[in-house]
């Protein structure tokens, strides 16, 4: 406390500007509440004033997946069974991906729409059953967040969830209780709370501290004070503190009981209690004076809070205009709207406030907020347009047209909007509103705005569907009388289809007084006509009365005549007529071009069942189209041909032949393959050294080797004494290996020397750069700056470049002379090292003399370092530490001079922060607060995950928790994740009390925690032994399998209840022990114990993942007679479909598939694949063109390979000992021109595997072709890597030999190591590539991957030499290989001989991939 | 891969208002040179265009008239004017129904 009181005073002693910093203003009254005297009590709670939209805001992670752009840098993760996996990251996946949807929506307008969140309730409902968490979040979007949607219909809809998701076997928890609880009280709803009590009681729930305030505060929005009372009276006995959440609620309730006074006397009360009004208090009174229309009061109060420095938010100000419009005091409106204060993000705010009012039917009200929104400045000079949003929803919520009328006129007179009648009309379309867009188009027509026949389309689309005569005419007359005539579009696409027959259509029109348009008329018979009478067709079309009319607008119709027709005759006369006839050809198309396209299209269009069953018509069709003298190009040709190919009709290529023009050349020549040897390189390289040995020639080479190991072994005299005794066969490169030796040993002398005599013998070599750095850091630190100074000179007329990871060991050098040689020392070698330009100045650099200053106690020096640094090098180093150093010692004037600094070079944003962590970190938490409470002051998630690290890292939780509270209503805050970083920070001290506070914590706030937040949370509860209250995700029992074990009591209790049952059978199911957990269903059921679907599905699962199909089908048997209309969940069943496909039932697995395609339940990825697979591996080619089809046809884009379908067909044909027929399709395939260059190597591995050398000669042989002759190399890349794979070393060097291009598909090549790196045990087949083809990649590149290997083999040993080889090659080591290696040598429990880097592997990871991606766009 | 060898004049024009179809859009570009054909796809599900539409041109120079005017604005849309990377044949316009 005293610290905070001399802060005050401190800051209050400086009134003119401790943070007096330009750019402020803007925000309105700044930081100038910083200096405000009074010492406030901390809060004991948190809480959100009712209407908190962007409350739910949950950022999606940060951290992309390594396997993301670059491939390359892949961290390495193990595989798991795929098919348990696929069952437990399913779910994790869905909720992240609704998380991801709701929460982008909320985070872009503040609200969610109704469509969205009945798109993800359906979603969540059809893919079985739903965890907790994902009805959390249904739950918590069903009030405020919903501001289009009535407010009875939203508590509906909460009900509908509630109640489906619980059918579906969903295990609500008290979270799920106060959730429903704060949606009643968003949506007014009037509910019983000692039902609602009573209710919990019978679910065996817990009410909590929250649940009683929402209880409270639900009476008080009755005016029940009574009933209030009697809840505060229970919580009191039950010890749970009162917090200002209560408070507020009460200021409600007596002032909706009409007792005014009482209300306005809770402020003291508070004040009694110890508890100080929040601005949600002064808000709760503010309204309730605004529901009484007391303006006076409502001043009154409002200047009262500002004295007691709860000024009110725009968003406050809002809640107060709707209170006053929903309670008729229309006329004191102005005064409040004069007060919002525009604060940033006000736009989205004042939108679903707009919202709420139009749909509460005060929709002028909305219409005076609109006009307060700033005028969109878009800079393209394209015309801004605002108040779409309210267009839509007064369209939506049927507005009177009158209204929306007038409000258009208003923005259009106002240059508001350009074409609001337009945006409206779009809106009613939209909405399929027919009484609604015709009015509108009416008002078109008097204002002589066009009106186009395709405006009605969107009104013709339903009644179409439906089959609806009088629905389409009713809207056709609508047409007619607005003067827009039926053109053809209209007619052939929505109108005639309705009818059976064009006459009756005719007649139906006609009789709705209809005129009919002569052309349109023409086209849509002609349409129907191609579609049902061709003969009929051609005696219309030939007629030379009939009128030009270009082929394209009955092109479809004629195809899917000609499809349907058997009038093969009528087929030739029409064809010939358009090859010859202009009057079907509009431009500059030849006819018969566009004939024979149409040819081309009517083959593409046909699928391969209709092409076989036709064979004979299209034989007939094109003999008789020879005999009458239509040609085709050889494009039109070839591209009929593939798809005769393709459909297996190859018969029929040979009737196409004749038509081709003639006067076409023959196929690609033939090339032979080039031969370029091998050359075993690295062979000839180890005898030369041998023979060097043998024959006692010159040393040099030798000596700098054994100098090297010596080096190695750290055997510095031995080393010395060698070069002693053969000075004169010494080479650079020795001398280097003996330099960096007698740095590591601090043996500065001796390297001085050495370093000279290198010289004498030759004055232009250069050391590497981590030598140099060595050295000038043993001379700092000893006090011989100087010669460390001349050393960076030499470094520099040497040109010898610093890389990245150079510059990190300058960073340490400068560290240690920091600690050791002082202020200057460092200085000197800084500006040295800056001004040569041997490095660029960063803030880390930079930071080493603010270090010295720091270490010598200097604040002011620092300060002065840190200011020099930003205006030399544009750098602030170290400048939290500064501040906190400055706020302890309580020197206003340097605080105010860093601040200003920081703001000016900064920015304010960057000041603030700066200013809030060190408040933090000085337990200054009231001006911390007071920090955040800034208007416009947004969410930085890096630093608030630095400082948040940095308590973690350091075990204080004080400030950590303060930073979580205090950020509670930062704009676009995450506020799972700050809860995250305290429950950490309680894993970390194992403090399982304050993790569950932690839940409650954000239960009041509304915060929907993820899946990871509720595992670590259940982790600690258990790891102490502790009941864990909520249904914990999936995925724990894989991270702590143990103490689950431990825990769970070996003798089975004997008479227990369906609970207890269930309870053992999840937990079983979870741990792997299926068939355990099906004897105590088994037993359960025999005592008549019924569960919810869940469990039975749990069990399912389980078994389904050993492969157990027959005892599946005995629970779902079991399922099936104690629920009814138990089905399978999609899990469950796609977990059938790979069990059948596993075991090579694929029929069965087949029919399965089916039936859940039926029942609309979308089968997984896995599922499908491991089917296409087993049909694959029974060749069973129809089968699995049937599964594509099926796919293909399913709504939802599958993001499953089309490869999975095209390799397995294939293998399905080498299967069937037709491999020929595969090498057409893969040669088909690859020479297309949508050619995408997908991966065969599947089908190489399974040949390979199966030992089909026949297959796999022709399909080499067809790699090969496609490599020499097509320069697709794609699949002879596949082939060779699979070799290697299978380590078929010999195959795989001849294929080289054969085909040398694949040598140059570096990246294939590239990520095959990446690949290998994943996984143990890989490095040989790593080795392999690289003996046949050493130069796939950089050095370092490759090193990092042999690096990974070594550190996933734990192989010590090979690690450290690859890494000791690099060091003497003089090859960069990039740091996260670093990272690994430091790891390795730690498990070796051996010093690490490099600094290990600072940060973390993600940081580095990004890093590589960030320089990779800069490389990639460079090379581009 | 059946028009490949002929040279491609065609734009993707994207952006384009909900007002116009095919016949606005013939319309606007034969001011910069003979128009061939016109496709403005529409949803079957909305009953609105689908927002982008590809024009082709009969004369080379139409296609650049077209392309260096910037930028196009119709009916109050600033629309996006691209040449079209791949021909026709891929769009297969039958299955977006006949067009004039």
């Amino acid at each position: 406390m005293a610290a905070l009181l001399r802060s005050a005073r401190l800051l209050k002693f400086s009134p003119s500007g401790l943070l007096q910093i330009t750019g402020t203003k803007r925000n309105g009254p700044p930081l100038g509440r910083l200096y405000s005297g009074a010492v406030g009590g901390r809060r004991t709670g948190v809480c959100s004033r009712q209407i908190s939209p962007v409350s739910a805001n949950v950022s999606s992670r940060v951290w992309p997946y390594a396997a993301g752009c670059v491939r390359h840098y892949a961290v390495a993760t193990e595989q798991k069974d795929e098919a348990s996996a696929a069952v437990r990251s399913k779910q994790a996946q869905q909720f992240d991906w609704a998380l991801t949807k709701l929460d982008s929506s909320v985070r872009r307008t503040g609200r969610i729409t109704k469509t969205l969140l009945l798109r993800i309730f359906h979603d969540t409902c059809r893919a079985g059953y739903p965890s907790g968490n994902q009805a959390l979040l249904l739950l918590r979007s069903c009030g405020s967040l919903l501001p289009e949607v009535p407010l009875e219909e939203r508590t509906e809809l909460a009900h509908r969830v509630w109640e489906r998701l619980l059918e579906l076997g969903a295990q609500y928890d008290v979270s799920h209780y106060n959730a429903l609880l704060k949606v009643y009280l968003q949506n007014d709803f009037k509910f019983s709370p000692t039902d609602f009590l009573a209710k919990m009681e019978a679910a065996n729930v817990h009410p909590n501290r929250v649940t009683y305030q929402r209880l409270i505060a639900a009476y008080c929005q009755n005016g029940d004070i009574e009933g209030a009372s009697t809840i505060l009276g229970f919580m009191k006995s039950k010890d749970l503190p009162i917090t200002e959440a209560v408070f507020s609620s009460l200021v409600t309730g007596h002032a909706r009981a009409g007792d005014m006074d009482s209300a306005a006397n809770i402020l003291p009360v508070m004040r009694g209690a110890g508890i100080e009004p929040s601005p949600d208090t002064y808000v709760s009174l503010l309204n309730a004076y605004a529901e009484k229309g007391d303006l006076a009061n409502m001043k009154k109060t409002l200047e009262e809070a500002e004295g007691a420095d709860c000024s009110m938010m725009d968003r406050d100000i809002m809640q107060l205009i709707f209170t006053l419009a929903k309670a008729g005091h229309q006329h004191l409106l102005p005064e409040m709207v004069e007060r919002l204060r525009h604060e940033r993000g006000y736009v989205p705010d004042a939108m679903n406030l707009c919202l709420s009012l139009i749909t509460q039917g005060q929709e002028d009200t909305a219409f005076s907020i609109l006009k307060t929104f700033p005028t969109l400045q878009s800079e393209n000079n394209e015309s801004s347009n605002l108040g779409n949003f309210f267009l839509r929803h007064c369209i939506n919520v049927d507005t009177s047209l009158q209204k929306i009328v007038h409000y258009c006129k208003e923005l259009q007179e106002n240059n508001l909007h350009t074409a609001p009648l337009t945006f409206s009309l779009a809106c009613a379309l939209e909405a399929k509103k027919i009484g609604t867009s015709l009015e509108l188009m009416k008002l078109f027509k008097e204002q002589n705005l066009p009106i186009r026949p395709h405006y009605f389309w969107p009104l013709l689309i339903q009644p179409a569907k439906e089959n609806n005569v009088a629905g389409v005419v009713e809207v056709a007359k609508g047409m007619q009388d607005l003067g827009v005539s039926l053109d053809t579009e209209t007619l052939s696409n929505y109108v005639l289809p309705v009818f059976p027959s064009i006459e009756e259509a005719r007649k139906a029109l006609m009789d709705a007084g209809i005129s009919m348009d002569s052309e349109g008329f023409l086209c849509s018979e002609v349409r129907s006509l191609a579609g049902s009478n061709l003969a009929k067709l051609f005696t219309l079309l030939s007629d030379p009365s009939f009128p030009s009319l270009d082929l394209s607008t009955f092109r479809s119709s004629l195809i899917t005549g000609f499809r349907k027709s058997t009038d093969v005759e009528s087929m030739v006369k029409i064809t010939v007529l358009l090859y010859r006839d202009e009057r079907f050809s509009k431009g500059s198309y030849k006819p018969a071009e566009d004939t024979a396209y149409f040819l081309y299209n009517l083959i593409d269009d046909m699928s391969e069942g209709q092409l076989q069953a036709q064979q004979g018509k299209l034989r007939t069709f094109f003999n008789q189209l020879h005999a009458q003298n239509v040609t085709i190009s050889l494009n039109i040709y070839r591209g009929i041909k593939n798809i005769l190919e393709s459909h297996e009709v190859p018969e029929l290529i040979k009737d196409l032949i004749p038509l081709l023009d003639s006067k076409v050349s023959n196929g690609p020549s033939g090339a032979a393959p080039r031969f370029t040897g091998l050359e075993g390189k690295v062979l000839a390289l180890e005898n030369k050294l041998a023979e060097y040995k043998a024959e006692n020639k010159p040393l040099g080479t030798i000596l700098k080797q054994v100098i090297q190991t010596l080096a190695a072994e750290e055997n510095l005299p031995r080393a010395l004494e060698l070069k002693q005794q053969h000075e004169e066969e010494m080479t650079a490169g020795g001398y280097a290996t003996l330099i960096s030796l007698c740095c590591r040993h601090k043996n500065v002398e001796e390297a001085l020397n050495l370093k000279r005599e290198m010289n004498r013998k030759d004055s232009s070599v250069a050391l590497d750069a981590s030598k140099y750095i060595a050295l000038i850091k043993l001379l700092s630190v000893n006090d011989r700056v100087e010669e460390a100074v001349d050393i960076l000179k030499e470094m520099k007329e040497k040109d010898v470049a610093l890389i990245d990871l150079q510059v990190t060991s300058v960073f340490h050098m400068l560290n240690t002379v920091a600690a050791t040689g002082g202020v200057a020392a460092v200085r000197r070698l800084q500006d040295t090292i800056f001004t040569l330009g041997l490095a660029k100045p960063t803030a880390n650099l930079c930071s080493p003399v603010v270090t010295a200053y720091l270490e010598s106690k200097d604040v002011p020096g620092a300060l002065e370092a840190a200011l020099e640094c930003q205006k030399l090098y544009n750098q602030l180093p170290r400048i939290h530490d500064i501040i906190v150093a400055l706020v302890e010692m309580g020197d206003t004037d340097l605080l105010q001079k860093a601040m200003d600094f920081v703001s000016q070079e900064r920015g304010e944003m960057t000041m603030l922060y700066d200013l809030f962590f060190a408040f933090l970190q000085t337990g200054r938490y009231r001006e911390a607060r007071k920090i955040m409470e800034t208007p416009g002051l947004r969410s930085k998630p890096g630093r608030l995950q630095w400082y948040a690290d940095k308590c973690i890292f350091t075990k204080q939780m004080e400030p950590l928790e303060q930073m979580v509270e205090m950020t509670a209503k930062l704009f676009e805050c995450d506020r799972d994740e700050m809860y995250t970083y305290i429950l950490r920070l309680c894993k970390e001290t194992n403090d399982w009390k304050k993790a569950e506070a932690i839940w409650t914590k954000m239960q009041e706030e509304n915060v929907i925690p993820r899946e990871r937040t509720l595992c670590l949370l259940a982790d600690i509860l258990r790891s102490n032994g502790q009941h864990v209250p909520f249904e914990v995700p999936e995925t724990w029992y894989k991270q702590a399998p143990t103490t689950q074990q431990v825990k769970s009591p070996s003798t089975p209790p004997t008479a227990e209840g369906g609970a207890d049952y269930q309870g053992r059978l999840l937990a079983l199911c979870k741990k792997g022990k299926a068939k355990e957990a099906l004897g105590i269903l088994k037993e359960a059921d025999k005592m008549g114990v019924a569960f919810n679907p869940s469990p039975y599905d749990q069990l399912i699962r389980a078994l389904l993942s050993e492969g157990a199909i027959e005892d599946a089908f005995v629970v779902k048997g079991i399922a099936e007679t104690r629920v009814p209309g138990f089905k399978l969940s999609d899990i469950a069943s796609s977990l059938l479909i790979i069990s059948y496909s596993k075991r090579g039932q694929a029929k069965d697995a087949l029919e399965k598939l089916k039936s859940m395609l039926q029942v609309d339940h979308v089968p997984s990825n896995l599922a499908i694949t491991r089917l296409v697979q087993a049909l694959g591996n029974s060749g069973d080619v129809a089968g699995i063109q049937e599964v594509e089809s099926l796919i293909k046809s399913l709504a939802t884009t599958s993001s499953l390979s089309s490869m999975v379908f095209i390799n397995n067909t294939a293998l399905a044909h080498i299967n069937n000992g037709d491999v020929d027929s595969a090498v057409e399709l893969f040669d088909a395939m690859y020479t297309s021109p949508d050619n995408t260059n997908p991966s065969m190597s599947f089908v190489f591995r399974k040949v390979l595997e199966s030992g089909n050398d026949k297959a796999l000669d022709k399909l080499s042989i067809m790699a090969e072709r496609l490599a020499n002759h097509f320069a697709c190399y794609r699949p002879a890349s596949d082939l060779f890597l699979q070799l290697l794979e299978m380590d078929k070393v010999e195959d795989a060097k001849f294929m080289l030999a054969r085909c040398n291009a694949v040598a140059e598909q570096k990246e294939l090549l590239l990520s095959f190591v990446s690949q290998k790196a994943q996984s143990p045990g890989q490095i040989g087949k790593i080795r392999s590539l690289l003996s046949l083809i050493p130069d796939i990649a950089e050095k370092e590149v490759v090193n990092a991957y042999l690096i990974k290997c070594h550190v996933l083999d734990k192989d010590f040993t090979s690690a450290k030499a690859l890494y000791e080889q690099m060091q003497k090659e003089g090859l960069a080591v990039d740091e996260l290989s670093l990272k690994r290696l430091a790891g390795l040598y730690r498990e070796a429990r051996e010093t690490v001989p490099f600094t290990e880097p600072p940060e973390s592997f993600k940081f580095y990871a990004d890093k590589l991939k960030e320089r990779a991606a800069k490389g990639q766009a460079a090379e581009k | 891969m059946a028009a490949s060898s002929k040279k491609v004049l065609e734009l993707f024009v994207s952006k384009i208002p909900w007002t116009v179809a095919s016949k606005e859009m013939r319309e606007y570009f034969t001011q910069f040179g003979p128009v061939k054909k016109c496709l403005v796809p529409f949803d079957k599900e909305t009953g609105f265009n689908r927002g982008f539409c590809w024009v082709g041109f009969s004369t080379e120079e139409g296609l650049n008239n077209a392309l260096q005017k910037d930028p196009h604005v119709l009916e109050g849309a600033k629309l996006q004017v691209q040449r079209n990377r791949r021909p026709f044949a891929g769009q297969r316009p039958n299955k977006n129904g006949d067009s004039d």
